[in-house]
């Protein structure tokens, strides 16, 4: 029988659909009956949310404009070749 | 928050970089950086990891002519990003050490008795949406400081499985890691931020 540790082992697989039939099934029937894990894979469901909604655009605008100074500068010299050879 | 670029709209940009075009390359470091970024942390520490998607982005003005979109942008700019840091990892004979053993942390084992059950049960459910919890400014400030604190291998799957929403076999690609490690890597990473809220709902504390 599935216990609750070992539901908790497997919770993330549960949650993005990677468990066998079998398995998937054994977490449910778990599920059914114990509210601790229910609460237990909602939140961990939620936590997962919270990534997903946590801003990934986190690179500092300084680090950005040095790229920007790179890709110019790059691209420039690019053009310069390119009219060389033209 | 979705900032994802869409299928015609990245044919589109593709286009625009391979014409050289500077507002597009503007546009693509900010939607694409984070992202690069993540995957460098992946192997090397920050200051490193800014240079080798600097780098990376100088490249990209000539190997982009060459790109055929049969994978996405994105996921093409964080291979680039990912063979770089291999390359300088290699030539700086250094190893990432991953430790796969455990798929529970710690801290959450602790919490069952010897029988398998609850011993110290989660007391509080997660009510409210994600965007409404991301609208409390000191959770994200918790998030970040608890993201930041991560181990590199765990941040990285993280960040590109939920943040930037790749596919897992994606994900393997790009850190070089098995599927069913890549596996615990998100496990352990979600239990450590399912940690983190519960503290944060209980005591209002980071
Ligand atoms: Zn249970």
């Amino acid at each position: 029988m599935l216990m609750c540790r070992d539901l908790a082992e497997i919770a993330s697989d549960y949650i993005d659909g990677e468990l066998n039939g079998r398995q998937n099934l054994s977490v449910k029937m778990h599920l059914m009956m114990c509210k601790d894990c229910r609460t237990f894979i909602g939140n961990l469901r939620a936590s997962s949310n919270l990534l997903s909604a946590h801003s990934s655009g986190k690179a500092d605008e300084e680090f950005l404009r040095r790229i920007d100074e790179r890709v110019a500068e790059a691209l420039n010299a690019r053009k310069i070749r390119g009219s060389d050879s033209e | 928050m979705d900032t994802a670029v869409h299928p015609e709209s990245e044919a589109s940009l593709i286009e625009e970089l391979k014409r050289g075009d500077s507002t597009a390359y503007q546009k693509a470091v900010r939607e694409y950086s984070p992202g690069m970024l993540a995957v460098a942390r992946f192997y090397l520490d920050h200051s490193s990891a800014e240079e080798i998607v600097q780098d990376c982005w100088v490249t990209v003005i000539d190997a982009v002519q060459k790109f055929e979109g049969r994978s996405g942008l994105k996921t093409w700019l964080h291979r680039i990003v990912a063979n770089r840091c291999k390359n300088r990892l290699r030539t700086a004979n250094r190893e990432v050490a991953t430790d796969f053993s455990e798929t529970l942390e710690p801290e959450l084992a602790n919490r069952f008795n010897s029988t398998g059950r609850w011993d110290l049960p989660p007391k509080l459910q997660f009510h409210e949406s994600a965007d409404t919890l991301m609208e409390n400014g000191e959770l994200s400030d918790c998030l970040d400081k608890h993201l930041s604190a991560l181990p590199e291998t765990q941040r990285s799957a993280l960040m590109l499985y939920e943040a930037h929403q790749h596919k897992s076999d994606d994900v393997c690609n790009i850190l070089d890691v098995s599927a069913s490690n890549l596996r615990v890597l998100l496990h352990r990473a979600r239990q450590k931020i399912f940690l983190m809220v519960e503290t944060f709902q209980e005591t209002g504390e980071c």
